[in-house]
């Protein structure tokens, strides 16, 4: 949400449209809080069934739910944690590597402007 | 259909047609034929080896039909058209004739019944398919292709090292069940190995997959890599050590995804992850877990192409692939982001989508045979998919920042190719069935069961939620325009660093060294000149007297010595 006015919708398709209504900072808010009651919602339906687990550490409550929390959360935070050791500037193997060049030329429209790093 | 040995004949002949048909629509057209009539030479067969002769009495056979080459050719088919049809608008003849190929020495490949046949389709795919990188046509292009092309090749002449021990040992080629117990299967094992991405063989993968073209890196996803897994599945099912080599597979490559800024490489990650889910099926190898290979193939097949579609039109259309360059394309491309979200949501895993119908094949073969790290492995390398290609390359592309493309929605073709993709994918999700009836083995397996939907959707969606508090708390690493440094670092630097490192040590020491008895003999020659030399003691010319002295002294000692 940075130099482009949202709000704007003419010329978009209409299907664009339909969803440029989550663009809005406070229906993003809604879709968090719709997603954390979905995830309370299956967490409690743990209660609910007989689960059939292989191993007995899957029999605890919601237990995929908070694993999956935690396991995604220490994805992050290791990646974070790498990029500091192996982060490099963009031309550190040129010129015999593409990530500098113009990516045009892996067969764009003629009419693609390439990218541009946001402001 | 007449019999007539490999379907990869059909892809060969199209090849020397190809170029001499002018008109584009023409030439397109025969293109999308090619796959449906290589379909059709197996499609009916009964189970089988044809196009069988002795070669130097070695037994050879170009086409063996069964259970498990089956499945892989008709995913090799539908790849190879949904490819095409996706590169309906490149008028390039070089990447036409290459995709060909390439597409038929997969086929044939997946069909050799012997391993020379393998052979020589396997260095087939390294062949064809590096002109896809080349037909970008850049400095970098090239010595990317070049890279690729080293591993490749190095690939097939190991295998064919192999091969050849293999022979002389038991006397036969044929390429069926083996044992890691000796040389020959070793160098077998490691070449498959190199082709399947094994941890520390990978980075061919990341490092070309980005540099091909558009449409290129579509075709490259399908072929190479499951061409692998299937050679594993054939040759090594059952192997131990491939669930720990599949296992770290589908971890390390996660850690480098997250914070990959080129989305292509991204995706190219995820396919060495998901990789890694086949080669534990493999190394489990019970019928189940080979089930789940195989099924995890084919879906696995058609959502990395859809990704890459996606990614690809994104790419045709702005120009870039870089996360840090991307964002808002929903409200240009929306259809392009809904396949995309399909392409996601299968590879995550989601119920409904093809992921979930194959993926739970191999998770419950591992815990079936009671591997728990490994088991759990697999589980925290899922939430890691959902991370790098459920989440990060849709929201990164299509929402997050706008910035500010406005271009127009993918190509009709484009559109018509992540189309069928998407419900392909949605459909094999919905009837498992239709998937699990043409499986290697019976199979006895319910996906859907309430304690799977609800576990499942538990691991995603907190995941999910995760994602959403880490970004709302701005701890979400943000998209850097960067290259990240991973093993290839050793031979793209480390290892010429070394070299030339070496290189200065010899000169060095060369030089010390000549100098050093150069010196020696300098002055050994100045000596001589200094005695010998015109101006040298030894060439003076003596006065007469002295002559006359010296007799008369001579003469005096002879006369003392004389008379003692």
């Amino acid at each position: 949400m940075t130099n482009h006015p949202n709000g704007k919708t003419e010329g978009m398709p209409p299907l664009a449209r339909l969803l440029s209504g989550f663009d809005k900072p406070r229906n993003v808010t809604r879709l968090f809080y719709l997603l954390l009651a979905v995830c309370i919602a299956l967490g409690l339906a743990d209660f609910l069934y007989h689960k059939h687990g292989y191993f007995a550490v899957e029999e605890f409550p919601a237990i995929y739910g908070l694993f999956g929390f935690v396991a995604y959360a220490a994805v992050i935070f290791l990646a974070k944690g790498l990029r500091l050791i192996i982060r490099r500037p963009e031309d550190y193997y040129e010129p015999f590597a593409i990530d500098t060049e113009d990516e045009r030329a892996a067969g764009s429209d003629p009419e693609a402007t390439g990218g541009k790093p946001h402001a | 259909m007449p019999e007539i040995g490999t379907p990869a004949l059909v892809y060969m002949v199209a090849a020397l047609i190809v170029p001499f048909v002018r008109p584009a629509t023409l030439r397109q057209i025969l293109l999308l034929a090619v796959p449906v009539l290589g379909l059709l030479t197996f499609w009916q067969l009964p189970y089988g080896t044809y196009g069988t002769f002795n070669l130097m009495n070695m037994h050879v056979g170009l086409m063996r039909l069964d259970a498990l080459s089956y499945v892989f050719g008709l995913i090799f088919s539908l790849a190879a058209f949904l490819a095409l049809l996706y590169a309906w608008h490149v008028r390039d003849t070089v990447q036409q004739v290459a995709t060909l190929l390439y597409a038929g020495a997969g086929l044939g490949a997946v069909f050799a019944a012997d391993l020379v046949t393998l052979f020589v389709f396997w260095e087939g795919t390294a062949i064809a398919s590096v002109f896809l990188i080349w037909a970008r046509r850049t400095e970098g292009a090239y010595a990317t292709g070049m890279r690729y092309l080293i591993m490749q090749v190095g690939s097939g002449v190991i295998l064919l090292a192999g091969i050849v021990l293999f022979y002389r040992e038991t006397g036969s080629i044929a390429f069926s069940r083996m044992d890691l117990e000796s040389p020959a299967t070793w160098a077998i094992f490691l070449a498959f190995g190199i082709k399947c991405a094994f941890p520390l063989l990978h980075n061919w993968l990341q490092d070309a997959y980005p540099a091909a073209t558009i449409t290129g890196t579509v075709t490259l996803s399908a072929f190479t890599t499951k061409l692998a897994v299937y050679a594993l599945a054939r040759g090594f099912p059952g192997t131990e050590l491939l669930i720990y080599i599949g296992a770290t597979m589908t971890l390390f490559p996660v850690f480098f995804a997250a914070v990959e800024n080129n989305l292509r490489r991204v995706l190219a990650y995820s396919l060495n992850n998901q990789l890694g889910f086949m080669v534990v099926g493999v190394g489990i190898g019970t019928p189940l877990a080979l089930n789940g290979t195989v099924a995890h193939a084919f879906c696995h097949i058609l959502y990395k192409a859809l990704l890459f579609m996606s990614v690809g039109a994104v790419m045709y259309r702005t120009g870039t692939s870089k996360a840090s360059e991307l964002g808002g394309l929903y409200k240009s491309m929306p259809l392009t982001m809904i396949f995309c979200v399909v392409g996601a949501m299968s590879i995550s895993a989601f119920p409904l989508f093809s992921g979930f119908i194959s993926k739970s094949l191999i998770l419950s073969a591992s815990a079936d045979t009671g591997h728990f790290f490994v088991w759990l492995a697999l589980v925290v390398a899922s939430v890691g998919v959902l991370e790098h290609s459920g989440i990060k390359i849709p929201y990164f592309t299509f929402f997050a920042h706008d910035a500010g493309h406005r271009v127009k929605e993918a190509p009709f073709h484009m559109l018509l190719a992540m189309g069928i993709t998407a419900a392909l994918c949605i459909g094999l999700g919905v009837f498992p069935s239709l998937l699990y009836g043409i499986l290697p083995y019976a199979v006895d397996y319910t996906p859907y069961t309430v304690t799977h939907v609800v576990t499942q959707l538990q691991l995603l969606l907190f995941a999910g939620l995760a994602f959403a508090v880490l970004i709302r708390t701005g701890l979400y690493p943000a998209e850097i325009r960067s290259v990240n440094l991973d093993f290839d670092w050793t031979y793209r630097r480390l290892l010429p660093a070394a070299l030339s490192g070496v290189a200065y040590l010899v000169q060095g020491t060369w030089r010390f060294a000549s100098r050093i008895v150069m010196g020696r003999v300098d002055s050994l020659i100045a000596g001589v000149y200094r005695a010998h030399g015109p101006q040298g003691p030894l060439a003076r010319t003596w006065p007469t007297g002295s002559m006359v002295l010296w007799i008369a002294v001579l003469l005096g000692m002879t006369l003392v010595l004389a008379y003692i």
